[in-house]
């Protein structure tokens, strides 16, 4: 096998050993025939590096040096690992769902292990009101064949490739035509390992016409202490008039790595808006976060805030694609960096040659709190039709030195004072977010790290 | 805008108005590069030894690079092989006044609209100006040199202060730094070369006026200045290059050096050969330049007018490597026709309350592509450093582009940065209010642009930003429809 990459890692073999596995699994032919393709592509690529423009400033090599695991095809649990999933599962919800419940109707709950639906500890809604089912029992449904595979761009992306190679299941949701979930969905992705291992976790979300879900994602884990490598891919198809609030909120432990990408293709009149929370913990988050406007009139907002921590290296890609008219998007993206750790944003805006009438914006404020922390950021705009508006603004700064000894002056101590304006930078984010047991949590986590810091 | 349509496509369809040969006898090199040639060159010129070897270094550096590839456009066919490097007037006499400069090269400055003679008594501008690669007349040399000024050709600045440029060539722009870079080094004909002692302001603006003649011939200008302790000087590089089928190089280079105390302001304005309505021919200007304010407070400013070019590729630079440095970039390019500007700035904040000023306006009309591409980067040690940047892109039609491409990296958390762009097209509700006082719709266009770019000619020279005012509504008269 030529892999033109330089990497110098074990992980090659076994990826290639994995695929030869993986590639049994689907039932289809026109999925082998994916999963040959994407592994080709891989190959081709190898691992991203920095001299890829896209890597630039994050570079994953360092990441992959450990002698990870690939093979963690789930199966059923033992009563020991099914004690300890549950258990993390409810130290997990006290924390969230538990304020899910005390002021809203609370929420379902989707439980996954390692990539396979645990219906115990799920609680799941009713099929008329959201369909979920694992890849292997959907792949002949109409709407996954129409969108599996098609909405990820695997040109020059060796991740989705290798994702897409090496996926051993997935999880499908679908909202049926004109379903409206009444609580939000929980979706806790649990990952257990006893060694390193390397993850391809994979969902396709489909929002049929006319309907409207909310999805809050958190992903846990145990506290061993092994490297975890995460590069999941998520396609999201939102069709006309539909409407799809998608929560993202990252924590994690040292030793987890968390790549992903999330490709969502819209259809007229329709609202995806996307909320990514990332706080310390994780060695590295990446998120990838590809928007294909695929109709006019239709609206799509991105928020994201990061915390970072130690050394910890956030990144944040968007790229929202503006295909025809009348289309809007608004992107805001605010990071509070602390210690040693490291924050990129790279933003792009293409409006295409139809796409006039198009209102785009983009924004993203940093502020720095330590003198080792540094900031990388590329706002860009590509725009080939005249009759648009678009923006962006970056700024790079720290906590305003006059407006903390305007508080101290009133008997705030500093620490409380440095808080207490974190927060209001924070705000402009957190305020978004439409359940607010959700957005108490975020503010409390987010006033915890503060405290600490 | 129905009746404005019309006289629009009129102008639009207007050839370039400066294009035109002159037929001087030329000394050039038969095409091709080789260590010979720069052997040649270096011997035609009278170099000494140490310039020689440092040519052929560039060259060898040259000959291992390659064509970069991160570029917003489709890099055009390069066959340095087939370019001349070397073409001179043959009058090589040198002039007292410029009674004495041959008739028809002057004949073509005045077709260009630069009255040599009468900027000399009117405007009080001390005019090097470069036909090819020599030059020809120095004007106001004198009273320069009462001040210690040193203003002159590259070539002539070699023979007399070798010191000098022993010293500062290439501190700035390494032989290696980019293959356009490398090349010029390599093979550079002549240039300008400008000193300023310690505690001298310039009394003038200095300008050079760069023109391309000669098929084939690269034009390959080294333009160093330096501004010693407390000096002061602003220099104008103008240029326009007659028509050809075939595309052009020029990979220029500019260095400047600022010390202690010491301001530079270096403005262009550059109306080159953009190629015919279908995009056939014109220049391509690839243009290395860098400035680094070597001493405390030094100040650098670079202001740009781009309205030529089939491509325009370039990013002056400012390197603030003095504490309290300060570095300015205003750029209005214009993109239309089939014409590519892949320009904007890299400022490299290093030492301490170092600040930066970024002002872009692109504006694209036809199918032009306009792109701002700039680079803020905070060093860990550049303490409380600012940098604003605004880069705002004005679209004028439908089938061009504006796209920003901005890279900001900050390693120092006492660093304020911002960033803002914006992308609109020209307001059709202010030709509207226009039209309804009695303004032409041409008249307004000419309006919203010169005030969409008016903070940027704000900062030329006072004669310049006339004719880039003026400049900039010929470019875009028809562009609008």
């Amino acid at each position: 096998m030529i892999m033109i990459n330089q990497l110098e890692t074990p992980l090659y073999e076994s990826i290639a050993a994995k695929f030869e596995i993986a590639s049994l699994q689907s039932s289809s032919e026109a999925l082998q025939a994916l999963r040959r393709e994407a592994f080709n592509i891989f190959k081709t690529l190898g691992f991203p590096s920095i001299r890829n423009e896209e890597w630039k400033y994050t570079n994953i090599l360092p990441f992959l040096k450990e002698d990870y695991e690939l093979d963690v095809i789930p199966q059923e649990l033992t009563p020991e690992e099914f004690g300890k999933t549950a258990a993390l599962v409810a130290h997990h919800l006290e924390e969230l769902q538990q304020s899910l419940k005390g002021e809203q109707k609370g929420a379902y709950r989707l439980v996954t292990v390692n990539g396979k639906i645990n219906a115990e500890l799920s609680v799941l809604p009713a099929p008329e009101l959201l369909r979920i089912l694992p890849f292997a029992q959907a792949e002949q449904e109409p709407a996954f064949l129409a969108n599996f595979g098609k909405i990820a761009t695997l040109k020059d992306n060796a991740l989705v490739a290798l994702n897409t190679a090496l996926y051993n299941d997935g999880l499908y949701i679908e909202a049926p035509k004109g379903s409206v979930l009444d609580k939000p969905l929980h979706l806790v992705n649990v990952l257990l390992a006893g060694g390193p291992v390397f993850v391809q976790p994979r969902h396709l979300v489909v929002i049929q016409p006319n309907a409207s879900v909310e999805i809050i994602e958190t992903t846990i884990s145990d506290d061993a202490g092994h490297a975890l490598f995460v590069n999941g891919v998520t396609e999201i198809a939102v069709g006309e008039n539909a409407h799809f609030h998608h929560y993202d909120i990252q924590t994690g432990r040292k030793g987890m790595r968390f790549v992903q990408r999330v490709e969502a293709t819209q259809q007229k009149h329709s609202n995806y808006s996307n909320y990514t929370f990332t706080l310390p913990g994780t060695d590295l988050v990446r998120n990838n976060l590809v928007l294909h406007l695929n109709a006019p009139e239709l609206e799509s907002h991105l928020y994201g805030l990061y915390l970072s921590a130690d050394r910890q290296l956030v990144d944040n890609h968007t790229e929202v694609h503006h295909k025809y008219p009348h289309g809007e998007s608004n992107q805001l993206y605010k990071g509070v960096l602390l210690d040693q750790s490291k924050a990129v944003f790279n933003g792009k805006i293409y409006v295409y040659q139809d796409a006039q009438k198009t209102n785009a914006f983009q924004q993203s404020n940093n502020i720095l709190f330590s003198e080792k922390a540094s900031v990388n950021a590329k706002p860009q705009l590509e725009i080939f039709a005249d009759d648009v508006k678009c923006s962006h603004g970056t700024t790079i700064g720290q906590i305003n030195k006059d407006a903390l000894f305007y508080l101290q002056t009133r008997g705030i101590g500093e620490q409380r004072a440095r808080n207490m304006m974190v927060n209001a930078f924070a705000f402009d984010v957190t305020e978004k977010v439409k359940i607010p047991a959700l957005r108490t949590y975020l503010e409390k986590l987010i006033a915890a790290k503060m405290d600490n810091a | 805008m129905e009746n404005s349509t019309e006289f629009l496509e009129e102008i639009a369809g207007k050839e370039y108005e400066h294009g035109f040969i002159t037929d001087i006898e030329m000394d050039i090199l038969p095409p091709g590069l080789n260590e010979e040639t720069i052997h040649f060159i270096s011997k035609k010129k009278n170099e000494p030894e140490w310039l020689l070897e440092w040519r052929l270094k560039a060259f060898r550096a040259f000959q291992k690079m390659e064509l970069p590839a991160w570029q917003n456009f489709k890099m055009p066919e390069m066959d340095f092989q087939a370019i001349s490097y070397y073409a001179a007037p043959r009058q090589k006499a040198k002039y007292e006044s410029l009674d004495q400069v041959d008739p028809e090269l002057l004949e073509t400055f005045k077709k260009l609209g630069i009255p040599l003679s009468e900027q000399k008594t009117l405007a009080g501008v001390a005019v090097d100006a470069v036909f090819d690669s020599v030059s020809v007349a120095t004007t106001y040399k004198e009273e320069l040199k009462k001040l210690g000024i040193i203003f002159c050709s590259f070539g002539e600045a070699v023979q007399e202060h070798p010191e000098l440029v022993k010293k500062y060539l290439g501190t700035v722009v390494p032989h290696s730094d980019n293959i356009f870079a490398a090349l010029n080094a390599a093979v550079f004909s002549d240039g300008s070369f400008v000193y300023i002692p310690p505690g001298v302001r310039s009394p003038m603006e200095l300008s050079t006026y760069f023109r391309i003649n000669a098929a084939n011939t690269g034009q390959f200008e080294r333009t160093l200045i330096i501004a010693d302790r407390d000096a002061y000087v602003s220099y104008l590089e103008g240029c326009t290059a007659p028509m050809r089928d075939e595309n052009q190089l020029h990979a220029a280079v500019v260095e400047i050096v600022a010390l202690d105390n010491a301001e530079v302001k270096y403005s262009t304005v550059q109306n080159w050969y953009p190629g015919d309505k279908e995009g056939k021919g014109g220049v391509y200007n690839f243009v290395t330049k860098r400035g680094v304010c070597k001493g405390a407070n030094s100040h650098i400013s670079w202001t740009q007018v781009e309205t030529g070019s089939a491509i325009t590729w370039k990013y002056p630079s400012v390197i603030l490597q003095g504490d309290n440095s300060y570095g300015e970039f205003y750029s209005v390019a214009v993109a239309k026709g089939k014409q590519i500007a892949d320009t904007g700035t890299k400022m490299y904040h290093l030492g301490a309350n170092t600040r930066s000023r970024i002002i872009s306006k692109g504006i694209s009309a036809g199918n032009g592509q306009n792109s701002y591409r700039g680079l803020v980067q905070i060093g860990a040690k550049a303490e409380n450093a600012r940098n604003f940047t605004q880069c705002d892109s004005m679209l004028i039609g439908d089938r061009c582009g504006a796209h920003t491409f901005p890279y900001i990296e900050s390693k120092n958390n006492t660093a304020t940065l911002e960033h803002e762009a914006t992308t609109s097209k020209i307001g059709e509700d202010q030709i509207f209010y226009l039209n309804a006082r009695g303004i032409d719709t041409e008249k307004a266009v000419e309006l919203i642009v010169n005030g969409f770019a008016k903070e940027v000619l704000n900062k030329l020279p006072m004669e310049f930003a006339v004719e880039a005012q003026k400049l900039l509504a010929i470019s875009l008269e028809g562009s609008v429809g």
